[in-house]
Parts: structure tokens; sequence; C-alpha cells
């Protein structure tokens, strides 16, 4: 190959050379974005689907529709219950995110600073919630705690159930607290700082950035969470959340199955995570990176 | 402050997270070991019946037919997912224009819901009326609307779903290895001739090697512990096709309003539960052994 190169006139090599370049450029582009279209496919067709009628959703063939039926949303949030679905989603989004970073930045800051007798044994306890996994059954013994505190029938039960399993945040966090100097703390103690005192005024405050990144990382597990909430509501559909509303159209709402109202159910349950996406990819692309390192 | 004093002072900062993880993660998990050798269905009196429901278990048709689709599903979601992960880490994780962008566009599936993304392909792969047999045929690409959800292709689909969510996951984690890598271990390579292909056998795979091999171990435990869409989808139909070992468990004490059982056997379903990790942990164990190549460093 370099022979005949080098024997060709430079002219025509250099040539050669350059349309070999455009041509593994070509197939390059062609593989990123064959990949891209793949990603949005799904997205796109249940975004346009979304504002069909159902006639043309279920018969028509082209993917842009013909009539745009914005109506299809109100329906949606109207009667079929998502603007309870939403709150309900977010009520139970927000309290877990809170509950998680009040738990996981007490614990994280509490192991990352004191020697205490314990540390390693709550540390393997710790891990070991993340390896060891039974599937469904740990929902039926949570479900009569939860009947034992007679919260089986609010959403604090998935909340609360929700901040326990903090693990993952705890284990983020520790690294982001181990990268505040302790010279920090001790300065604080000797201006007359508590422990609980430089929680609050030296560990948080400077735990902000890493404070985002986890809140987005729990934020996205507690709205996307489907089993949870569907064991906690199954008789309460007034409680129910985006995800579980959603899928239980699936079984038709009235006499149909009405796949327009199901799209437009599913746009409604995506755009707020695609909105934070947008507005913070950055963030959400760390964290995902992050526990490849850490 | 004093040694004793700040040693109370942690215990009482962990003491909300460990009582949580007790209560709601660890107790679970004992109530399963303890129920596993008990008859209970959720109401009466438990009755011991010592190892009666492991080999109720080993007789369990329908269970192993689960394990091996869970073999399958998680197989062939890795076969197609991690290489082509991996190929897209190496791409962008180069100069490119576009590099962000692109990067943002395969890692947006990971954002949205199982569930929901599920409920979506539902009603795009419907054989029927779907959107996606429609475009194919609209554009003369099939004749005849293939069944998607049928005995034949729901594996496949829910596959494809699996595949949807996940290369922009483990493409982020790859650039991520990608990243620790020195550039002047590539430059020393291009002085002494190396091309591609050799820099790719000689530096990025060993120098990958421990984070690698994490990546693959998390791949498989998450891939063999999926079952969130597929309930959405198929709930395991048609004929049990695409019942994972999961899913089975979960119809064990959530029975559910087509296929599997029709009463919650919570004796038996703990004894399935510890069977499935256990499942879980052997391929683990096993992955370990094959792979502790990769962890060698160089």
């Amino acid at each position: 190959m370099l022979n005949r190169l080098e024997a060709a006139p430079p002219a025509a090599a250099a040539r050669s050379l350059r349309s070999r370049k455009w041509a593994s450029r070509i197939v390059l582009w062609a593989f990123l974005l064959i990949v891209a279209a793949f990603a949005l496919f799904p997205l796109t067709l249940a975004f346009f689907g979304s504002l069909k009628s159902n006639l043309e959703l279920t018969t028509g063939s082209s993917l842009l529709p013909k009539e745009w039926k914005l109506s299809n949303y109100a329906e949606a949030w109207n009667t079929a219950n998502f603007a309870r679905f939403t709150w309900n989603s977010v009520f139970v989004s927000v309290f877990t995110t809170i509950g998680t970073l009040l738990v996981g930045t007490m614990a994280a800051y509490a192991v990352a600073r004191v020697d205490f007798p314990g540390k390693k044994l709550y540390v393997l306890i710790q891990s070991g919630t993340l390896f060891i996994s039974i599937g469904a059954v740990v929902l039926r013994p949570q479900f009569d705690l939860m009947v034992a505190l007679g919260l089986q029938k609010t959403l604090w039960a998935v909340i609360i159930i929700l901040i326990s399993g903090h693990a993952t945040a705890f284990f983020m966090l520790i690294g982001f607290v181990r990268a505040i100097p302790k010279e920090l703390d001790e300065a604080a103690y000797i201006d007359g700082c508590s422990f609980r005192g430089v929680y609050f005024r030296v560990i948080l405050p400077l735990l902000t950035p890493a404070l985002g990144i986890t809140a987005l990382w729990t934020f996205r597990g507690a709205w996307n969470e489907y089993i949870l909430p569907l064991v906690f509501t199954m008789t309460q559909p007034a409680l129910q959340t985006l995800t579980v509303g959603l899928a239980s159209l699936k079984y038709g709402v009235g006499d149909a199955a009405q796949p327009q109202l199901m799209l437009a159910g599913a746009c409604l349950s995506i755009l707020p995570m695609i909105v934070l996406y947008v507005l913070a990819n950055k963030s959400f692309m760390q964290m995902a990176a992050g526990s490849v390192k850490g | 402050m004093n040694v004793a004093k700040r040693r109370i002072n942690a215990w009482l900062f962990i003491a909300p997270s460990l009582i949580l993880t007790l209560v709601f993660g660890v107790y679970p998990i004992t109530w399963a070991l303890k129920y596993m050798f008990y008859d209970y269905q959720g109401f009466g009196e438990p009755l011991f019946i010592g190892l009666d429901n492991f080999s109720r278990l080993m007789r369990d048709k329908e269970f192993w037919q689960s394990v091996v689709n869970t073999f399958i599903y998680a197989g062939g979601k890795l076969v197609v997912t991690l290489p082509l992960s991996f190929v897209l880490g190496i791409i962008l994780n180069q100069a490119l224009k576009g590099r962000q962008l692109l990067r943002a566009v395969y890692f947006l599936p990971t954002v949205v819901s199982a569930s929901v993304m599920a409920i979506v392909f539902y009603v795009i792969f419907n054989s029927y009326n779907g959107m996606v047999n429609q475009l194919l045929m609209g554009a003369g690409i099939i004749s005849s609307p293939i069944d998607w959800l049928g005995s034949k292709y729901a594996l496949l689909t829910a596959i494809i779903i699996a595949i949807w969510g996940a290369i922009g996951n483990y493409m982020l984690l790859f650039i991520a290895g990608l990243q620790n890598i020195p550039d002047d271990l590539y430059e020393a390579a291009s002085l002494d001739g190396a091309g591609a292909f050799r820099k790719m056998w000689s530096i990025t795979i060993p120098m990958l090697g421990p984070v690698l091999q994490m990546i693959i171990m998390l791949a498989i435990t998450i891939s063999l512990k999926g079952y969130e869409s597929i309930m959405v989808l198929t709930e395991g139909g048609p004929y049990g096709r695409t019942q994972v070992m999961y899913l089975y468990l979960y119809k064990l004490f959530f029975p559910v309003t087509s296929g599997g059982a029709s009463i919650q056997q919570f004796g038996y379903g703990s004894a399935v539960g510890f069977a499935t990790a256990v499942i879980v942990g052997i391929v683990t164990l096993i992955y370990f052994y094959v792979s502790r190549k990769l962890n060698d460093v160089y």
C-alpha cells in the first residue's frame, strides 16, 4: 500500500489520500446518524402520534399528523386524570429527593470525618444493599411494615421506601465530602462551631454542586419509578403516579383503547425529564460517568 | 471537641440512614430467608415445610423457562449494547465536530422511564395499527404487518427496547474510562509506528482493563434484573415467551391480570427470590473468573 502511494505522482497520491479520508468520514457519519436516528425514533413517533386523531393514528401511514390535535393533551390532562398523576409524581419525587439528600449527606459527613466504632459494619451494610437483590420479594414485608405504621394508604409509604434506598446517593456524596479540606472543619471548631454547626455552615454550602448532581440522580429515579408506586396504589387510583397511571391506560379508559391518549400521556410524563435534561445534561452525564471512577 | 463527643454525634448523624436501611432494606431480606422454609399464602398460619419449596422449585418448569428467557434477553441485549456503545465511546472520545450534541442525543433515552417507554413501544409496535408497521408498509419495506408482540417476535421487541435504553449509558461509562488513559501513551506508540488497530489492541483495551471489567459486570447484573419494561409491554406473554425470572417472581407476590399464578405465594416466592439472587451471584462469580485477565494492571 505504502509503496504504491510512493510510486504514484505526488498530486495523484494526495488526491487518492484525500478521497479515502472523505470516504471514511462519510461511513463514520452515516454510522453516527443511524444510531442517532435509532435513539430518537420512538420519541419522535410518540410526539407526532400524540397529536393525531385516533382514526389517523390507527390507520394513517404518514409520520406527520394531517390535523394537529392538541385536544389530545387537554383530554389526557382532564378526563384521563393526568393532572392528578402529575401532582402525585411531583409530590413523590420532590420529597424523595429532599429526604435522600438529607439522610445521605448526614451519613456521608459522619463517615467521612469521624472514626466511630461500627463504621466498617455500617459501610458494609450500605454496600450490601447495592449488591443483593431479591427483587419483588421485599415489597411484601415493606407493605406489611407500612400497614403497621398506618401509612399504606398514603404516598409517604412510597417516599419513605425510596429514601431508604439511598445507598447510591451516600456513596456518591461521600467522595464529595472527602474532597472538602478537613482544615475547614477544624477552623470552624476553633471558632466555636458544634458538629452540627460544621455540617450546616461548612459542609452543606461547599457541597452545593454535588447536591445538584445527586438531586438530579435521585429525582430521575423517583420520577421514573414504576413497581413501588404500582404496588402501593393498587387499590387507590387517586394516588397513582404518572408511570402507574399511564401503564393502566393499556387496559382502556371506558370502552375502547385510546392509543393517542396513551402517547399524549407518555409525552406529558417524559416532558419534565427532557426539560431537566436540556437544562442540565452535563450534570446528568457527569453522574453516570462518576459511577465508574468512584 | 473531644473524641467521645464527636463519636456520639457521628452515631446520631448516621442514625436515620442506618434505621431506614435496617428496617426497609435488611429486615425484608431476613423475612424472605425465614419464609422460604414455610408454606405461606398471606393468610392463615404459616406452616414450616423445610426444603419443600426448593424441591418444588427444581421441578417448576415455568421458573426454569423464565431463567432461560432471562439469559436470552440479557444476552441479546448485551451482545448489541456493549460493542455498539464501546465503538461510540471510542469515536466520541476524539475531537469531532458535534461531539457534545451527539453524546447528548445518545444519552437522552436513559433519562426516560422504562415503564413509560414500554407504553410508547407498545403503541408504536402494535401489530395491526402500530406506527412502525404503517411506516414500514408505507415505505414498501414489508408487505404485511409484522406481529411485533406475538409469540415469535415479542422477546426480540423487548430486547430492542432494552438496547434502546442502555446504549447511551454504557457509551458514557466507556468515555469516562477512556479519559483516564494518558495521551502520551498514544503519542509514544505513534512514534513507534503503531496503527489505529495496534493502538486499540495494545493500549486502549489493556489500559481500560479494570474499568472494562466493572462496566461489563454492571451491564450483566442490570440486564439480568430488568423486568419493568417487559411487565408493561407484555406481562411476560404471549404464552410466557417473554417471562423473565424477576417478572415470574413478581407475579408470585402480586398476581397480575393475565398469565402466571393467580394466588399469592409468599413462602414459595421467597424461595424463588433466593434462587434468583443466587443465580445472579453465580453468573457474577463466573464472569469474574473468566474476565480475571482484564484486571491485570499493565
